[in-house]
This record gives structure tokens, sequence and C-alpha cells, in this order.
């Protein structure tokens, strides 16, 4: 089996890594790229072992590779949980795992899980006796946290920049985007934040179906439409309910406070994993992160590849893959028809029939996975494999549209959506949503529901009877 | 839920959970206890876990104490870890009027048996390394007091309530008190009624609600308190610290968390629980103020919940003339869940008969009439 | 020791799920607070849907669970030295 290595980036590649640098990773020195996050230098070294989860010390590497999971968690020039997939490599820097004793690679503490058992119930433990329970509580506490307070010098207060806005459009993906023209066309002014460098959300990581032309031709259209302030690499952090209501964003050197009369939410969807025993062993990825890693950063973390799913994105990232004589073990799907099922026919890739993921396999890193057919316990199918792309459904990013107390309705097919009316309104009459975080299922639903949205809150703050018309012919 | 029961306790906090437990314990079960929410709901499930015995009155002390040992012992008694660290208690002083009091006050507990310390700057920076002690006078430390993990002492007390056949009611809410001839008979909930000669207002922020319901005016008014948690880290701060002149106060929990808030005076009185940006701001900076170091350090989360405040800062305790068989044991203000294990064995005593107890004349409500109130001067948060 | 992790920051299996729901923490509050699904760094990103599925599948709909787990800033983990000059622009400070 392989592990990572660097493939020659594809043509068309937004994601423009830099200049070489080189960084010291626990003592030995590591090459990677300005402009390239730590997490992807680390695993294209050869780096799998990140950390380890508090409880049990299990192994952890980095998963959704986005920014909103904790997989991938290091100590950055001495400070602890640094998300090293939002970080880029600088020169110099000084990068350590946090967890693990004697060494996050032998970590004795990981006895607890090889033996406690199938619970380890930590509300009764220790409990028979009080001076024992005292003294239980002393070693508990010393295990416990993911890293060392920050050994660097204190950190100066940033400036806090506060202004007015009409509207803020939160997401630069296709919703937002779309949301931010239709108000910009309609002459409002609109401050767009993105917590990625980048425009185009998950067209980033659609590097099979176009996304990334996409995010290209959407950029250009804008360029026409005023009145658009854009803010990539500025994360909103937080949104307070009240009149006016609050954003608050920011990246390292500033934050914004912002009063806004009208927001439009796009924040889209946190990819997910299914559920599984041994779920998470590091090597295993959903279809955009593993997108984002070799299709956007040109790394590939270990062969050979199985990937499951039944999303056209998912099986044209195998066909990709495929493409890129990256070695698959095998493609797991319900979906007979599909181009991208002719192209890994074609390229000799094996196709199996639906099935589940019932268990991983592996010390610190992904070794195999075991599938069991849709209705029975019983695995059938063992896939040597050091990857494993599995698809879930998303869960919709409804976090600041709740801060701000919309409503959402929950399914089981996919997490809590933001639940808007006709017209993108939520239940906060200020606030607009559309997008995955709405509910959309497609990148052209996405853009309807954003451009309605726009159209609406344009609607919402000054009554103009052709921007009627436009709403209602769409 | 039962048709009726001997006493009815109406709120599932630390408060109405510590009598409800130490009356089963003593053998009255049959009790009812209605919690609107799930229990953690109120101000039992927000609050910062801190523990301390420095107090500025004598009542307060003695409970405090009393209930150090009880929490000492809880764990065991429950079988649930509340992680109970006594870390100690480090309270910084800004100004020579505030130190003078904090003197009065440290001395008042050493005659009860609490060894507070009045400590020099330069001391309390050895306990806490990098503590920034610019424009501080003085310090008080006490080293028996600390910090725990509320949810599990709730749980705990519920579940052994409850296995020794105390019947507890979440999500139910009480929407009426039956009185005849100044008797109460009855409290009716969304889910029946219950018929009963007696009630205790454990209610919290609720509990002006629930008196009126009563016939009752309390004086007491609810108050939004903020409060925020940081990412895990190794244990590195090891007693509360709190800035008397502005209310900060943060501690680590046993998940290596800072957890702290901040007195904010133009808060008014409101059932707000929504966040602010305010107290972020406002939280963050006295935190860089005093501990430099936690700069860096991030924050994962802020909520809120609510202070039960009343005029004079003590809380309302016993009776309710003229009124038979209407108990309030409410308006701890930001310090219910500390004194809870004791107030919750005296009230179980008093109820059963087995002890009186001054602190149900102390804390009655008819004190604001008759002019015979005493403020509890350290309050933080 | 093979097992199904729900929420990877705080190490919650599915089987602590099922012991909650067994001891009668049945709603996505008392759930979250009893096992500790979604109080880790990633504040419930990756565990809550998972676990809100769970207890719907245990009682029987998804009206059930129709309430989400309450939601409070930050939305990620930031360091104290982003805010504390805002108290700058406070109108009374």
């Amino acid at each position: 089996m392989a592990s990572a290595r660097r493939i020659k980036p594809i043509e068309g590649n937004p994601f423009d890594p830099g200049e070489p640098v080189q960084f010291q990773f626990e003592g030995r020195p590591l090459e990677g790229y300005d402009n390239e996050p730590l997490a992807v230098a680390l695993l294209a070294a050869g780096v799998g072992l990140f950390g380890r989860s508090t409880k049990f010390r299990r192994p952890r590497g980095p998963v959704c590779l986005h920014g909103h999971c904790s997989g991938c968690l290091m100590r950055v020039n001495g400070v602890p949980n640094v998300r090293t997939c939002q970080t880029p490599c600088r020169s110099g820097m000084v990068v350590e795992r946090q967890i693990g004793w004697p060494s996050a690679g032998l970590d004795l503490f990981r006895a607890v899980d090889l033996f406690s058992g199938k619970r380890l119930d930590h509300h009764a433990m220790f409990t028979e006796s009080s001076w024992l329970n005292r003294l239980a509580g002393g070693v508990v506490r010393r295990l416990s946290g993911l890293g060392e307070p920050p050994s660097a010098d204190p950190k100066k207060p940033v400036p806090v920049s506060r202004f007015q806005a009409d509207v803020v459009v939160i997401g630069a993906g296709v919703a937002g985007l779309a949301a931010g023209r239709a108000l910009g066309e309609c002459g409002h002014n609109v401050v767009l934040l993105e917590a990625e460098d980048h425009r185009g959300g998950r067209l980033l990581d659609g590097a099979t179906l176009g996304g990334w032309e996409q995010v290209g031709t959407l950029k250009t259209e804008l360029e026409s439409v005023s009145g658009i302030e854009f803010h990539v690499g500025t994360p909103a952090l937080a949104v307070y309910p009240g009149d006016p209501l609050e954003v608050v964003a920011g990246n390292e050197g500033k934050t914004f406070w912002i009063s806004a009369r009208r927001l439009v939410m796009c924040t889209g969807a946190y990819e997910q994993l299914p559920l599984f025993e041994n779920n998470d062993l590091p090597g295993i990825f959903g279809p955009r992160a593993m997108d984002r890693l070799v299709c956007g950063h040109a790394v590939v973390p270990g062969e050979p590849v199985v990937v499951m799913g039944d999303r056209d994105e998912t099986l044209g990232l195998a066909s990709r893959l495929a493409e890129l004589e990256v070695k698959l073990a095998g493609v797991v799907t319900a979906r007979r028809d599909a181009k991208a099922l002719e192209l890994l026919r074609h390229k000799n890739v094996e196709i199996f029939d639906e099935r589940r993921i019932v268990r991983a396999h592996g010390g610190k890193w992904l070794d195999r996975v075991e599938f069991a057919p849709p209705d029975s316990p019983q695995s059938d199918l063992v896939l040597d494999c050091r990857t494993c792309v599995a698809e879930a459904p998303e869960a919709p990013a409804y976090e600041l549209a709740h801060h701000a107390g919309c409503r959402v309705s929950f399914s089981s097919q996919g997490g809590y959506t933001v639940v808007v009316n006709d017209e993108c309104q939520t239940s906060n009459r200020s606030i607009f949503a559309a997008g995955h975080v709405a509910g959309a299922a497609s990148a052209a639903e996405a853009e309807r529901e954003g451009q309605r949205a726009g159209l609406a809150c344009a609607l919402s703050l000054k009554d103009d009877q052709k921007i009627r018309e436009r709403l209602k012919s769409l | 839920m039962r048709d009726r029961a001997e006493l009815v306790i109406i709120g599932g906090g630390i408060v109405g959970l510590s009598l409800a437990y130490h009356l089963a314990r003593m053998g009255m079960t049959d009790v009812v206890v209605i919690e609107q929410g799930y229990l953690c709901f109120g101000a039992s499930g927000r609050n910062g876990g801190g523990i301390r015995q420095q107090w500025s009155t004598e009542e307060n002390i003695r409970l405090a104490i009393q209930s150090v040992r009880m929490f000492k012992q809880l764990a065991r008694e429950t079988g649930h870890n509340i992680w109970f660290r006594q870390g100690g208690y480090l309270f910084l002083a800004r100004d020579a009027e505030t130190a003078a009091a904090l003197e009065k006050t440290v001395k008042l507990q050493n005659r009860m048996g609490v060894p507070t310390r009045m400590i020099s700057p330069a001391t309390a920076r050895r306990l806490v390394a990098g503590l920034n002690t610019e424009g501080v006078e003085v310090c008080s430390y006490n080293s028996t007091d600390g910090v725990l993990f509320p949810w599990p002492a709730v749980w705990g007390m519920a579940a052994v309530a409850g296995k020794l056949g105390v019947e507890i009611n979440t999500f139910t809410r009480v929407t009426g008190i039956d009185v005849k001839d100044r008797q109460v008979v009855k409290v009716v909930t969304d889910r029946g009624a219950v018929a009963t000669q007696r009630v205790v207002n454990a209610a919290g922020a609720w509990s002006w609600q629930i008196a009126r319901m009563a016939g009752v005016e309390l004086p007491n008014k609810p108050y939004r308190h903020e409060i925020l948690v940081t990412e895990p880290l190794k244990p590195f701060l090891e007693p509360m610290v709190s800035d008397l002149e502005d209310g900060t106060y943060f501690s680590q929990t046993m998940r290596g968390e800072i957890l702290g808030g901040i007195a904010d005076p133009q808060e008014p009185s409101s059932m707000e629980t929504n966040s602010s940006f305010r107290f972020l701001a406002r939280m963050c900076n006295s935190m860089v103020r005093i501990l430099p170091r936690l700069s860096r350090v991030k924050i994962l989360r802020q909520w809120a919940g609510y202070y039960d405040e009343t005029p004079d800062g003590q809380p309302i305790l016993g009776r309710v003339e003229p009124l038979d068989g209407f108990i309030q044991l409410n308006g701890f203000g930001g310090h219910g869940f500390m004194l809870a294990p004791a107030v919750g064995k005296i009230a179980a005593e008093w109820i059963l008969r087995k002890r009186d107890h001054q602190i149900f004349q102390r804390y009655d409500l008819d004190r604001f009439n008759r002019g015979e109130t005493r403020r509890e001067q350290l309050t933080i948060g | 020791m093979s097992r199904t992790i729900v929420c990877r920051c705080e190490d919650v299996t599915i089987e602590d799920l099922k012991q909650a729901f067994a001891e009668g923490y049945r709603d996505l509050e008392s759930l979250k607070r009893y096992t500790g699904f979604a109080t880790g760094f990633c504040q419930g990103k990756c565990c809550t849907a998972h676990a809100a599925r769970f207890l719907s599948a245990l009682k029987g709909g998804d009206d059930t669970v129709a309430d989400p787990i309450r939601t409070r800033p930050l939305l990620h983990p930031t360091p104290v030295s982003r805010f504390a000059r805002a108290v700058e622009l406070l109108e009374d400070e």
C-alpha cells in the first residue's frame, strides 16, 4: 500500500500553492508551500497521525479539510489547537502534536480504549469513595485538555472596526453570490462575507463537475456589478438578534462589528461522514474533502482508494481519481447509470453494488474497510485501502441563523435547515436564507434561490415595482 | 403524574432537588417535583460551578461551610462525578475602600473557621503565573474554595431522590396554585393537577411568577448574566480568580476550559437569555487585563442564565404569612448552587419538623417590611 | 476497541447515546449534556445531525427532535484577543 504523495496540479486550479517554504515538525524539517494549508503539507510529507482524542486517545487526522471539525488540530508556534487545514505554511513554523504520553505516536493512555469495554462511564467511575474520587479527579484533570496553554507571547488585542450596512450576505458560494448580485443590481450596498480565501463555496470542491470554471464565470459576471464589498478570508463568527442585527466577523488582523438592517444567510452545509465502527480512523474522508485534497491541493493521502457513494459528485470524483492514475481498490455504489461508471469500467476499476460500511480497520491509519449489503448485518466484502471516500447526507450550516433565532426544521435525510417562505424570508423578517442552508439540493437551485432572496431582500428595504416583477418572474 | 402528594416542589434546579434529595433520604418520599424544562434548564445548568465560603454575612458563610463539606461527599452519595476541586478562590481588590471591606469580611470568615488569608499582589502572582496585578491593592485567598461541574450534581440528586420514590416531572409547567381559606390545596400544571397542602417555591428566576399564582408578591427580580467558555487546555490555573471592581470571575474546569463572566451594572431586569456582543467584548477585555496569556486562548461559546435577585442580595426562605403551606426557597442571586446542599438539608429538617433554623426567621419575606435587611457585599458575575 | 464514534471531539460513542437514552435522557439537550456530544471543539458541526437522527429513530419521528440544541456564538473557536478592543466602541465605556 502506498502512502501519501504529491501529484501534478490540475489545470485551472484556483488554489495556487505559492512558494516553497520549510517548517519544523517535531524537530524534523518538512517542506510545504506558503499558500498551502499546513495539514496538506503534513499529509504530503507522510504525517498521518495529527493527534489523539482526549478520552480514548484514538488516532486523529484531518477529516473535513474545511475548518469545521477538530481532526487537524496541532500546536503551531506555541499556540495550541490550531486548525492546520486553515493555516498556511510559513517559513520556520514550529509544528507539534499535542496529546500522547510518552509521545503522540505511542500513547500509553490508549490502554483506556483497549481495556475499557463497550463503554467508559465517566459519570460513575471512582465514585465508590470520596478520597478515591478526589485522587481520581486530580489524575483525570491532568489527562484532560487538548493541548498545553499558549507559550507564545500574549497577543495584543486586534483593532475592531464598527460600521453599519444595509445588507450583509454571509457566504460567497453560488447562493450568496447570486443574492449579492441581485442586491447590487437593485442598487443596494452589500457587504459579502466569505470564510474561505476564494469565492465559490462548494464549487471549489466541484472540480469534477466543472466547479472551477463556474467560479471563474461568476467572478467575471460580478465585476460589472457595483455596490458589493467583498471580504474573503473573513468568517462570520456570530449574529446577535435585535434591531439592527449585529454581525461579528473577522480574521487574524481585524474584527468587524457590523450593524445590519438585513441579513442574507448563504452558509451552505457541512460535509458529514456515515457512522460505522471505527469511523474515526484517519484516512476516511467525504467526497468534498477528498476533492479539495486531491484536485485542489494535488495531494493523494494514500492508495489504494475506495470510493463509496451515489451522487454525481462522488462518482465524478472517482472517475477523476482514475484519470489522475490514482490507484482505486473499488467503487461501491447503488447507481447503474452515470457516465462516470463507464469511465471507471474503461479504466478497469472494480465496481461493487450498493453496500454500507460496517467497520473500518487500521492502527493509526486506515488499512481496510468492511462492507455489508444494505439489509444484511453480515459483511460480505473487505477492501484493502489506505483512503476511503464515504458519502453521507450533509448537515446544513444553520448555526448563524439560529443565533438570531430563526426557525429551523429537521429531516433525518440531512440535519436542520433554515425554514424560509416563498420569498426566502426566515421567521425573522430581517433575515433571508438561500442555498443549501435552506434546503437547496443543487447548484442551480441554490443560484435561483439566492437570486430570489436578494430580490426579496431588496424589496423589503425599498418597495419597487420593477423588482417586484422580477421577483414574480422567477 | 401523581394526583396528590404530601409536598410539591416547584423547580427542579439544584435547590429544589437538594430539598427533594434530603427529604427522601430522611424518609419523606411522597414528594412531587415539577420542572418546566429538562433537568439543568435553569440557572443550575448555566452557572460557572464556583463554590466559595468567602462571604460577608455569617449566615452565608455558615451555609457555605456546610455545603462544601456536603459537596465533598456528593459524588460518593449519588454515584455521579461532580469533579469538585478545591483549588481556591482569589479575590482582587483595586482600591483602599474595597480592600478595607474585604479585610473585614476575611476576619469574619476566619472567626467562623474559614482559613481565608489577605495576601499581597506578589503572593497572588505566585499562585497564578502571569497574573497582572497592576492596579491591585490587595487580595484575599481561600484554598478550600473551589469549582465543580454542576450538571452531574443535579442529575445525581435527581437520580437518588427518584430511586427513593420522589416523582420528578420534567417538561411540565405550573399554571396555577389553588388556595382556599389561606391554605394551599392544589398545584395545577399543563399535564394535570396535584392536590397538596404544602408547596415549595424553588423556581429561581421564575419564583416571582409562581408566587403570584398563589397571590403572593415577591420582591425578586430576574437578571440576565452571561458567561463564556474557552477551548479545553491542560491544567494551568488553580484558583478561581475574581476582580471585585467589575465582578469578573474565571476558573479552569475539570476538562480544562476557562469558564467565567463579568457583572454588568447596565443590565436591566429581564427574562432575556440571548447572548450579547457587549458581554463578549467586556469579558475579553477583562480577561486580557487580568491574565494576559489568555489573549491567545480561543473562546468556544457564550451563553446566559438568570440570577434570581432580591433587594438585599439574600434569599427568601420559609413561610409566607398569612398563607399556610406556601414555602419559599428562592432569591439566591448568583450563589444558589453553592449553598444548595446545606439549604436543602436544613429545609428538609425544618419541613419534617425535626429542627427549626434561624435562617427561616432571618431571611423571611417580611424582613423587608421590618427593615431588617443586611446586604451581601461579596457578589460577582 | 471497535467503536462507532458519533462525536469525535468528545469520543461519544453510539453506545453512550443508547445508555443515556436508557437512563431517561431523552431530549436532545439532556442527551447532549449527559453524553457530552456537541460540547467540544467543533460545537456539534459533525455530530448534531447524527445524534438527532439517532434520537428521532428511537422516539419514532423527526418531529420529536424538531428543535435542535441551542446554538450560541461563536461559530468558530476564536482567540480572546479578537474581541477585547471592542470595548472601545461600546457606548458607555
